[in-house]
């Protein structure tokens, strides 16, 4: 297992690089760059010195720079937490991407236990129920799941929460809480905001999820082993256990380090539709104006995080169940 | 029965070595030489144990010899170790994959006999399926309790112990 894990970690380090490098040059290929939406802005305004402030912001930025170089200083800052400057505010990146980051992690965090607490029992329920009312009801929710945009389901809450509650769904704290440091009523003000962007964002993936763990549970139980199981009198539930539901999870943890990719990318919609104060809107904005520092550092962070999660994953899966399967082959 | 003498292939112990030292230049050099955040730092350090460790247990496995014998198997090395078949009482047989369909997967085995330590061999050992088989008859022969998982694995392997066929 030590050797799978360096192999792992080992292979982590170029895989960043490479993605990372790639990141970095994707956002810049575009025509223009940072500098030229705001030098528009102050020309709109009659700014008779904009193009001449334009030369000084991007020596500011570094933009007169190659992009070779500028890539480099970029990585080599990261290990002192220096991610550049953002065109945005001219601030640090580090500065900006703090508290919506924490937001960000925590709000990602509640919303992959929300869909593995309620996938695996609705998945579970669903498949030991077949054609059953439950049964149907969570292929009902599976299917409006797989079927309704996220930021859509957010846009119906919008105006449900409004027009017949009288609730602001928006926002993950209350207003007075805002650039407030962190307190207890801070907490218990986000985990009330947390609810519904939870929902909104982990609705598709709980619908796959329980669609697919039905599939294989299914597929489990209708095995030889778990009838003359049955035939001989085993406890249903020690049954279920035992097995059927250890070779049904397979998939559903090979999926984790899948889960966050999609979780963040998902949320990135969501987030500007609720006002959200997390990474998604200030990612969306920073790829718009091209503020590649400021949109690197971000995926760097989702791309670190994948491939931790795919490293969970895959460690969980080999630890699940320690047998080998007929017709596999095991490495000399 | 002759003994024989077994040991991990000279090509995947130098692979390990040169993983084991990257991974300590990769980790280690960012530490010694840049201005490194504190918490990254700290993920550098993780990481620089983890391939330490790594190269101790390669270099380890370099030095060490299993030989199996008729009563015996022994692990002579650095940290070197005895199993006395005649008094085997842990045997666990372990498959790991990290494969959706279990495929490409790696064996571990664990023995211990009364009052040793445990000694763990990987399949990638050469004479590995000798040592399975010379466990697997003495915790037959000293009636061992084995684990559903262990029995799974055997039979895969081909090596018949007594209790197997409820499991087929």
């Amino acid at each position: 297992m030590l050797r799978f894990i360096v192999r792992r970690v080992l292979l982590m380090i170029p895989t960043l690089f490479i993605i990372s490098a790639l990141v970095y040059f994707i956002i810049d290929l575009p025509p223009g760059d940072c500098v030229t939406a705001q030098v528009d802005e102050l020309l709109s305004r009659g700014d008779a010195d904009a193009l001449a402030r334009a030369d000084e912001l991007r020596t500011l930025y570094g933009l007169d720079q190659p992009l070779w170089r500028r890539y480099f200083e970029w990585v080599g800052g990261i290990f002192r937490w220096d991610f550049g400057l953002s065109c945005q505010d001219t601030v640090p990146v580090s500065d900006l991407i703090g508290e919506r980051m924490a937001l960000t992690l925590i709000m990602e965090s509640c919303t992959i236990a929300f869909i593995w607490i309620v996938s695996f029992v609705i998945g579970v329920y669903a498949a030991t129920h077949q054609y059953k009312m439950g049964d149907y009801i969570a292929s009902f929710i599976g299917f409006v799941g797989l079927s309704i945009p996220n930021f859509l389901l957010a846009l119906v809450l919008l105006y449900v929460g409004k027009v017949y509650f009288g609730l602001s769904i928006g926002g993950l704290m209350d207003p007075e809480y805002i650039d407030k440091p962190f307190s207890w009523g801070k907490l218990v003000s986000v985990a009330e905001h947390l609810i519904i962007p939870v929902i909104v964002i982990g609705m598709s993936g709980t619908a796959g999820m329980i669609r697919r763990l039905r599939a294989n549970l299914l597929d489990e139980l209708q095995k030889q082993y778990v009838v003359t199981g049955r035939a001989k009198g085993l406890p249903p539930m020690k049954l279920l256990i035992k097995y059927p539901l250890r070779h049904a999870i397979n998939p559903f943890v090979a999926d984790i380090g899948g889960l966050l990719p999609d979780v963040i990318s998902g949320s990135v919609i969501v987030s500007v539709v609720l006002s959200l104060p997390t990474t998604g809107p200030m990612l969306l904005g920073a790829l718009k104006t091209q503020d590649v520092n400021l949109a690197a550092t971000f995926l760097l962070f989702v791309a670190v995080l994948t491939v931790i999660g795919m490293l969970i994953s895959d460690l969980a899966l080999a630890a699940l169940d320690p047998r080998i399967r007929f017709g596999a082959t095991s490495e000399k | 029965m002759s003994s024989a003498e077994l040991r991990y292939p000279r090509q995947t112990l130098w692979a390990d070595y040169l993983r084991a030292t990257a991974g300590v230049l990769l980790c280690g050099a960012p530490l010694l030489l840049l201005d490194v955040n504190r918490w990254l730092a700290y993920c550098l350090a993780a990481g620089l144990v983890l391939f330490a460790l790594f190269l101790v247990r390669t270099a380890l496995r370099h030095q060490t010899r299993y030989v199996l014998g008729p009563d015996t198997l022994c692990a002579d090395g650095p940290a070197g170790t005895l199993v006395e078949w005649g008094r085997l009482d842990r045997l666990k047989l372990s498959y790991f994959s990290t494969k959706r369909d279990r495929s490409d997967g790696w064996m571990q085995l664990s023995v211990g006999s009364t009052g040793g330590r445990l000694l763990k061999v990987d399949s990638s050992l050469d004479g590995f399926h000798d040592i399975v088989e010379r466990a697997a008859s003495a915790a037959d022969a000293g009636g061992v309790g084995l684990s559903d998982a262990t029995r799974a694995n055997l039979r895969a392997m081909g090596v018949s112990v007594a209790g197997q066929e409820e499991l087929a």
